[in-house]
């Protein structure tokens, strides 16, 4: 299982190289094959208008990993920060910041990111910042959470006493012991920051046409579903084998830093 | 806890929720009236709609005159139709209760028994089997999920209806895409509490008293396994809920997820601004009532 998923990983990261590399044109129109099925030439078969569906995933696989790669990054840096300045400081500060994630949560699942993305527009940039703006929640919960325990530690108390000011005391002596179980969490991240991303392009709201995403593609693929069944069995099964393959690597993560996963 | 902190909690929350959402328009980029009327319109229908949203208010008394309108259950008109959205709501609301009630059954059906199942045989190829599948089905999103059993009950078994709502197993396929995840993420729940509860002492008691071994599991150990249970079928709620919004769209479901995502299209707000609205309050009280329920169902709770 392990190797599977390892695997699985590296061959999605080589195709994102190998994208690039072989310089493929996702966007060529070629009208005598549309809605073909896999042959030797298009070996994922051809889309409504004719392109290649493998040069299509190929590229849209690079757009699955920058948008994850983002939102992970900044939504992490924002929900730590506010996480760790509300377990430090407690009292007014965390009752003001817990009431506002708990403001953030009371919109279920990506309903709050589907209506950012709605009303800033359809686009890239603006997908990336809907995704950015729910998406702190989760980590600012567990790093508070975390947080109010470490803060009573010895150690912090220690350096408090020798006089370290509070970014040392946060930063030097709280981060890092909750590094293992945010790495983890930020693994599991990615990929329902995928998921979260094809879903608003699948609603239209993410990478407009003629750019290639995995929700746009399945969109379209849904829509001549009864015609060519190739195209969204074979988009869907890409995006369900490297969703797998991100919470297998999770798991494995989780297990090898000794994590307990946050339910 | 005590249940006027808990109140003030609840009402702050639904002020915030009122807030965002009431905020949403106004994070249009541009002049909203513009990007909901397009560039050919004219300055008279541009300035009636200014005025009927109330954007040519200060943003205090707009914020104002929405709490107001809203407590007289005023959701606005929409843009296109000049229909009352409150109407709109009413129309579509009860198909998506319908949708995600029958979603959770359908979770709670599947997933409870087959949790139970995999505890028994903890340890067998049984539950490695169940473990496995529920573990990694449970990522398995409904645009996917959706067209894949569309495909085969509907298209090449054709069992089914392939969308719609025509007739009464229209809703089989689209509540167990609904339902799918949630059943997976209860298998996994009731196998762990259940596990935990089956090593506790007053279960050896129960049979050492020579109960059957029935009796044990369903009326001891699963009593007390629930609790996480219901706590995680309120969590659920949510995503079942957000569910809804794509679900409905493959399946032509006309839900208020459908309305939403129709509204989006049309760059009819307020319809959008209603619909966010309408689904983040059910979830609150969904929320509550498992607060309530979780309260009722554990004694420890309960006399705490």
């Amino acid at each position: 299982m392990k190797f599977t998923s390892y695997s699985i990983l590296a061959f999605w990261l080589i195709a994102v190289l190998l994208g690039n590399v072989l310089q493929l044109n996702p966007n060529a129109i070629d009208l005598k094959v549309i809605l073909q099925s896999p042959t030797a030439q298009h070996w994922f078969g051809a889309d409504d208008l004719g392109r290649d569906i493998l040069a299509r995933v190929l590229s849209g696989v690079e757009v699955s990993f920058l948008v994850a790669l983002i939102v992970t990054g900044v939504t992490m840096t924002i929900g730590v920060l506010v996480g760790l300045l509300a377990g430090f400081y407690g009292g007014r500060v965390d009752a003001v910041l817990m009431q506002i994630t708990d403001i953030f949560l009371a919109f279920p699942g990506i309903l709050l990111a589907i209506a950012f993305a709605a009303v800033l527009g359809p686009g890239l940039g603006n997908l990336i910042m809907a995704l950015c703006l729910t998406g702190w929640v989760s980590y600012a919960r567990l790093t508070r959470g975390q947080t109010l325990s470490l803060r009573h530690r010895q150690h912090v108390q220690a350096a408090e006493s020798l006089g370290a000011g509070v970014p040392r005391l946060l930063f030097r002596h709280i981060l890092p012991l909750l590094a293992s179980i945010l790495v983890v969490e930020a693994t599991y991240s990615l990929a329902s920051v995928m998921i979260a991303e094809a879903s608003l392009s699948f609603l239209g709201l993410g990478i407009q046409a003629p750019d290639a995403s995995w929700g746009a593609m399945l969109r379209d693929a849904v829509r001549y579903m009864l015609i060519a069944p190739h195209y969204v069995l074979i988009v869907g099964g890409c995006l369900m084998s490297l969703i797998l393959a991100i919470n297998l690597g999770g798991d494995y993560l989780r297990d090898a830093l000794d994590v307990r996963k946050p339910d | 806890m005590n249940i006027i902190k808990r109140l003030t909690s609840l009402l702050t929350v639904i002020f915030g929720v009122l807030l965002l959402t009431f905020l949403l328009i106004h994070l249009v980029p541009g002049d909203p009236v513009d990007v909901m009327l397009g560039e050919s319109a004219n300055m008279a229908d541009r300035e009636a709609l200014r005025a009927d949203l109330g954007l040519d208010q200060p943003l205090v008394k707009q914020f104002g005159s929405y709490l107001a309108k809203l407590a007289q259950g005023d959701l606005g008109k929409s843009i296109h139709t000049q229909t009352p959205i409150i109407d709109l709501i009413q129309a579509r609301y009860p198909a998506t209760l319908k949708l995600a009630l029958l979603s959770l059954l359908i979770g709670i059906v599947v997933g409870v028994p087959l949790g139970i199942f995999a505890a028994l045989k903890a340890g067998h190829w049984q539950d490695f089997i169940v473990t496995i599948v529920s573990v990694r089905l449970s990522a398995m999103p409904a645009f996917w999920l959706g067209p894949v059993l569309m495909l085969i009950f509907a298209v090449w078994l054709g069992w089914l209806p392939v969308s719609g709502m025509d007739s009464g197993s229209s809703i089989i396929l689209p509540a167990v895409t609904l339902g799918f995840g949630l059943s997976a993420i209860l298998t996994r729940m009731t196998r762990t509490s259940l596990l935990e509860v089956l090593n506790d002492d007053y279960i050896r008691t129960a049979r050492a008293k020579g109960l059957s071994e029935q009796t044990v599991i369903l009326r001891h150990a699963l009593r007390a396994a629930l609790l996480p249970i219901i706590t995680i079928v309120g969590l659920q709620m949510g995503s079942l809920l957000a569910g809804t919004v794509i679900t409905e769209t493959i399946f032509s479901w006309d839900g208020v997820g459908r309305l939403l995502v129709e509204s989006i299209e049309k760059r009819d707000y307020p319809v959008t601004q209603a619909c966010v609205l309408i689904v983040a309050l059910s979830y609150v009280l969904v929320n509550l009532a498992t607060d309530v329920l979780y309260r009722l169902a554990d004694p420890r709770v309960r006399h705490a």
